[in-house]
């Protein structure tokens, strides 16, 4: 462990740190472009420069690229370093704009933090400013060039981390430009991460340009609700509106990164025409009106069919919170049946993959990308899993052979960062007890007795859950013997619904009642239910998700619920006639417009308690350790805490 | 006594694969391989004192003795043509004349190292020179010196040309390699040095074509009778001098190490043109600091020139009179330095046009007094970057700055070009 002295601080860190980043465990920010953790080194900026004043190399040296070693003593404020530093920013703005202003990304940018901290302020250059064309490059990324201060961050993201091909650097000295050969929408699905990782605004993200600064936002620590992997985001909101969606770091899981979907897939949270207020028989109404009515129907069921005549719905889109509490409401409602899954496969799957999985044999990200060897089980991961193809790249580069299994007719296995041999079954995998392998598999619709099969490989064990929260799911039903919802209604077990963010199929609801319906996005059910209860969507709720290798994770509130200021209906402006589009509403009003939605989990224990039951904390009994959980952390997994099989 | 570089030079053309044979080419690799190991040879390059002769000048046995031997896969070699330093042009005449010596020095090199595979790595422009190499190679190949089995040895050593598309930076040798495995040639960080890895993330020696071709000469004739070739104690071998500016014969020759300026220039290049006085001259390629008259005397050796505050460098030397200004002259190397800079560290990229457009200032009379510090500066941060292009680039200024502060100076206060 070497020891060195920084700013008379005596540090020590583990071989190989370098010293820039061994001065940030001390709390000293040196300032950086070029250098991210997530990436190789480039030392390129030059302005992470510190100076040596004693040991086993001396002078002004680089602190991103210099292993700590023993015996070192580190000025970083040194005057030659410091007068380093701020030429390096004095050289950078030769040629930047300097339009803060009119530059979004101007109030999050690391060229603006350092610039200041660079010490360099008065213009001594007395040339022109180069300037470049900007590139169209597709929906979801601005491009403008002439902000870019060469750290070289965006191609060694895009062709070296995410293996990418189309994007990369061209020409050289003074004239490096960072785009494409031609105009043309980015190809990578991780290309999103360029406006992450670019310290300055040449990548913007074009779905929320010019709509707010940083200290506008409002952000929480969230999950990604679009597979289930469970990458970290921040999105980014104002006035109600998410604006943006940023990843935000877990080693344990995406590292620094996201996909493409979790960022720019975002337009249903903003949709206004997101069923938003409580309706009974077709009419707005108070919401504890239409949960009194929901109670209401529900006793009413009961009485005329019988509680086991009746399902409460829920589906892998709920919250943990949510799913414990359906069971509770089963229970109140005098032991109703219960769904988490409509298909059957789905159900059956998922179960089985949650029931083989243990400490032991479920796969870290870290094990996929320390891998021998991968095989990749008839699955298309770009859909079922994408950021677990960066993991799979990681462990390719580092010469992992990869295998997709029965993979014939996956549409997107072209787009695959690695390169990989196609085989019909896994038997054809060529590996002996398992070595340091990982399978990966989507679990749905999979017959246990293959998951059984690649489970006793020996092999380490990714089964990727249908849905976001399917291995809570699948934990559920097996505790509660939830059954999938075709099933019942097929052997007409059930005549009435109630759902929960359930993803019913149209086909079933010719043989069902629909009692009431919670949902905060308009499905079939919506229309066919006489009652309907708006929810929040993740973004505006607290609550914990199980991602695929059981970990608990907890998201929180990122912003209030309610209509987007954005786009506010008229009526909201005091005048239902005057056509004042985008105008603040003028009138006073004490709720939140289109506000009224309550998380899923809060609508159950209120019903519970009309029921007559006394709602429980959800997160109690057995799962009590993750009430606890920091929404900042890495999460835990669940086999860690005694829970699962 | 006959210096090895050019002995086989015809004035008018190039010399054949026989002739240079008769002349006795090819009698360092037929010793070798009769008689001498592996170590053998390196120890002949090691006590020859043969300094590299791309640039930079390090001891080319002792870069050769840190290839790990013991490392499993293969080792390289490659020979560095990418010639584009301003002013150098010496390998383009010794490979215009006589490709042999640099097939049989590498041939040799590689047997030293124990490489079988080695490269030339050649510039666009140097289209005659890679005509030679490539007809060469073949000769050599069906003569059973080069290729499988040479001179029916257990030995088989493979040399492919490769036809770059021609930068600056692509000589800088780590920028080479990765050319040659066919990416952008930004240079590398070293540690690691290609020594230890390389192309291909193996072992590499990368030389100079002046370097490869001394190496049939010293096997054949020994080490002692390399080291005596010099002129003076510490140096050893002969030296390319390619001499351009303000001289009668501006020409590449070849030279003791150790050869006085002077001699240089009023022997070898017959005086300074026109009668002009002699000012200044850069003397190793375009990043060296000037020399100045009262170095006519100086014995052109590594030591020596560094000792005087510049650098031997290539030994393109470039010559001014009383007529030129100095600062134009600085000017006109830096625009070079600043095109060719390969984009990859702010100081170079940035700092460069930078100095450029102050030095632009200058020369048209509009330079201001503040300018010379910020130069200053630049001289002394732009050492801090990622190659040493930019370092090299600083090499004239520097120079300029330190003697010949009173000519910039005047350029600003008259605020105008005095020489103009
Ligand atoms: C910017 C730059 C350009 C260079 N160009 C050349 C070149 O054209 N030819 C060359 O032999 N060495 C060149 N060098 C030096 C090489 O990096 C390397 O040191 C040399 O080829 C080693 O050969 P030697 O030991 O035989 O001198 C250059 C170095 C730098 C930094
Ligand atoms: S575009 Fe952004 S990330 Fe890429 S080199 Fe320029 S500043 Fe760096
Ligand atoms: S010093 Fe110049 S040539 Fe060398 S790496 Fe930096 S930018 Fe490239
Ligand atoms: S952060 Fe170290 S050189 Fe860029």
């Amino acid at each position: 462990m070497p020891k060195l002295i920084i700013d008379d601080i005596p540090v020590e860190v583990a071989p190989g740190t370098s010293v820039l980043e061994a001065a940030r465990s001390v709390g000293i920010t040196i300032p950086h472009f070029c250098y991210h953790p997530a990436l190789a080194i480039a030392a390129a900026c030059r302005l992470c420069a510190v100076k040596l004043l004693d040991g086993p190399v001396k002078g002004i040296q680089m602190s991103c690229a210099l292993p700590a070693q023993d015996g070192m003593v580190v000025s970083t404020t040194d005057p030659e370093a410091l007068k380093m530093r701020s030429l390096v920013i004095e050289w950078l703005m030769l040629n930047h704009p300097h339009d803060c202003p009119v530059c979004d990304e101007g109030g999050e940018c690391l060229l603006q933090d350092f610039t200041i901290a660079g010490g360099h302020s008065r213009r001594r250059y007395q040339g022109k400013k180069r300037t470049f064309q900007n590139q169209y490059l597709g929906e979801g990324i601005h491009h403008e060039m002439n902000r870019c201060i060469e750290c070289y961050r965006c191609v060694r993201f895009y062709q070296d981390y995410a293996g990418g091909t189309d994007f990369g650097v061209m020409g050289s000295a003074g004239r490096v430009y960072f785009g494409r050969f031609q105009e043309g929408a980015l190809e990578s699905p991780f290309s999103g991460n360029l406006v992450d990782i670019c310290p300055t605004g040449v990548f913007t993200d074009k779905t929320g340009r010019f709509r707010a600064r940083y200290w506008d936002y409002q952000f929480a620590p969230s999950i990604c609700q679009h597979c289930s992997v469970g990458c970290n985001t921040s999105p980014q909101n104002f006035e109600r509106e998410t604006i943006k969606i940023v990843g935000r770091r877990n080693d344990q899981v995406n590292g620094w990164f996201i996909c493409d979907r979790a960022r720019f897939d975002k337009t249903y949270l903003n949709d206004p025409q997101r069923p938003r207020e409580p309706r009974l028989d077709g009419a707005t109404c108070g919401y504890d009106v239409a949960v009194d009515a929901a109670a209401k129907s529900i006793r009413e069921f009961v009485r005329q069919h019988g509680a086991d005549k009746l399902a409460f719905v829920g589906s892998t889109r709920l919250s943990l919170e949510g799913m414990i509490l359906l069971a509770q409401l089963a229970d109140a409602a005098g032991g109703a049946r219960i769904c988490y899954f409509g298909d059957a496969g789905q159900q059956q799957g998922s179960m089985a993959a949650a029931k083989l999985l243990n400490e032991e044999n479920t796969a870290y990200v870290k094990d996929i990308e320390q891998a021998q060897w991968v095989s990749l089980h008839a699955l298309d991961l770009m859909e079922e899993g994408p950021m677990l193809a960066l993991a799979v790249r990681k462990a390719f580069l580092a010469g992992a052979q990869i295998f997709l299994v029965a993979a014939e007719a996956l549409p997107a296995r072209d787009v695959l960062p690695f390169k990989y041999t196609s085989v019909e079954t896994l038997n054809q995998v060529p590996f002996e007890g398992g070595g340091k392998g990982v399978i990966i598999c989507g679990a749905g619709s999979k017959d246990p007795d293959l998951l059984a099969e690649m489970a006793s490989s020996g092999a380490k064990l990714v089964m990727l859950q249908p849905g976001p929260n399917g291995f809570a799911a699948a934990l559920l039903a097996q505790e509660h013997g939830a059954a999938p919802l075709k099933e019942l209604v097929a052997a007409r077990q059930v005549r009435g619904v109630v759902c929960f963010e359930a993803d019913v199929p149209e086909v079933l609801l010719a043989d069902v009642e629909v009692l009431a319906n919670a949902d905060w996005r308009r499905e079939a059910v919506t229309d066919t239910s006489p009652i309907f209860l708006p929810t929040t969507t993740w973004v505006e709720s607290d609550g914990t998700a199980i991602n695929f290798e059981g970990r608990a994770q907890r998201f929180q509130r990122t912003r209030i619920a309610g209509l987007p200021l954005k786009g506010l209906d008229p009526k909201y402006y005091g005048s239902a006639t005057e056509a004042v589009s985008l105008h603040p509403p003028r009138v006073h009003r004490k709720e939140v417009p289109g506000g009224a939605e309550r998380d899923a989990w809060r609508v159950m224990a209120q019903l519970i308690e009309r029921l007559g039951g006394e709602p429980i904390e959800p997160l109690s009994g057995k799962w009590s350790s993750l009430k606890s959980l920091d929404p900042e952390g890495e999460g835990v997994r669940i086999f860690e805490i005694g829970l699962g099989e | 006594m006959e210096l090895p570089l050019f002995r086989h030079n015809r004035p008018d053309r190039v010399v054949t694969f026989d002739e240079y044979r008769e002349e006795g080419g090819f009698e360092g690799l037929k010793k070798a391989f009769s008689g001498m190991s592996p170590n053998d040879v390196q120890q002949a390059v090691l006590d020859s004192g043969l300094r590299g002769r791309g640039g930079a000048g390090f001891a080319t046995g002792r870069k050769w003795s840190f290839v790990p031997r013991d490392l499993p896969g293969p080792r390289w070699l490659i020979c560095n043509c990418d010639e584009m330093e301003p002013g150098t042009y010496k390998d383009r005449v010794l490979l215009e004349h006589n490709p042999y010596s640099l097939i049989e020095g590498m041939t040799l090199a590689c047997y030293a190292l124990g490489v079988r595979h080695a490269f030339i790595f050649i510039r666009k422009g140097y289209e005659k020179a890679a005509a030679n190499l490539a007809r060469g190679i073949e000769e050599a190949k069906q003569a059973g010196l080069l290729g499988e089995h040479i001179l029916g040895s257990e030995h088989s050593i493979e040399l492919d040309l490769h036809l770059s598309a021609g930068r600056y930076i692509c000589g800088e040798e780590t920028a080479l390699i990765n050319a040659l495995e066919g990416k952008r040639p930004n240079p590398r960080s070293k540690p690691p040095f290609p020594a230890v890895k390389g192309l291909w993330q193996g072992p590499t020696v990368v030389n100079n074509v002046e370097t490869l071709a001394n190496v049939p000469a010293i096997v054949a004739n020994g080490a002692a009778w390399f080291k005596g070739l010099a002129l003076n104690p510490e140096g050893a071998g002969s030296k390319l001098f390619c001499v351009s500016g303000s001289v009668k014969n501006r020409a590449c020759v070849e030279l003791p190490i150790g050869t006085t300026l002077g001699d240089i220039i009023d022997g070898a290049c017959g005086g300074m043109r026109d009668g002009k006085k002699f000012k200044a001259c850069i003397p190793g390629g375009a990043s060296t600091q000037f020399l100045k008259p009262e170095h006519w005397n100086l014995p052109m050796d590594y030591e020596t020139v560094a000792k005087a505050g510049s650098r031997l460098g290539s030994g393109g030397v470039i010559v001014f009179d009383e007529g030129h200004c100095l600062v134009e002259a600085t000017l006109n190397l830096i625009n070079f330095f600043a095109r060719e800079s390969c984009g990859w560290c702010t100081p170079c990229r940035e700092g460069l046009p930078y100095v450029k457009e102050i030095l632009t200032r200058i020369e048209n009379g509009r330079g201001e007094e503040d300018d010379i510090a910020i130069l200053r500066e630049h001289v002394k941060y732009l050492n801090y970057t990622f190659c040493a292009l930019a370092p090299g680039a600083m090499a004239p200024l520097d120079g300029l700055l330190r003697d010949f502060e009173d000519e910039v100076r005047e350029h600003i206060v008259k605020r105008k070009c005095p020489l103009k």
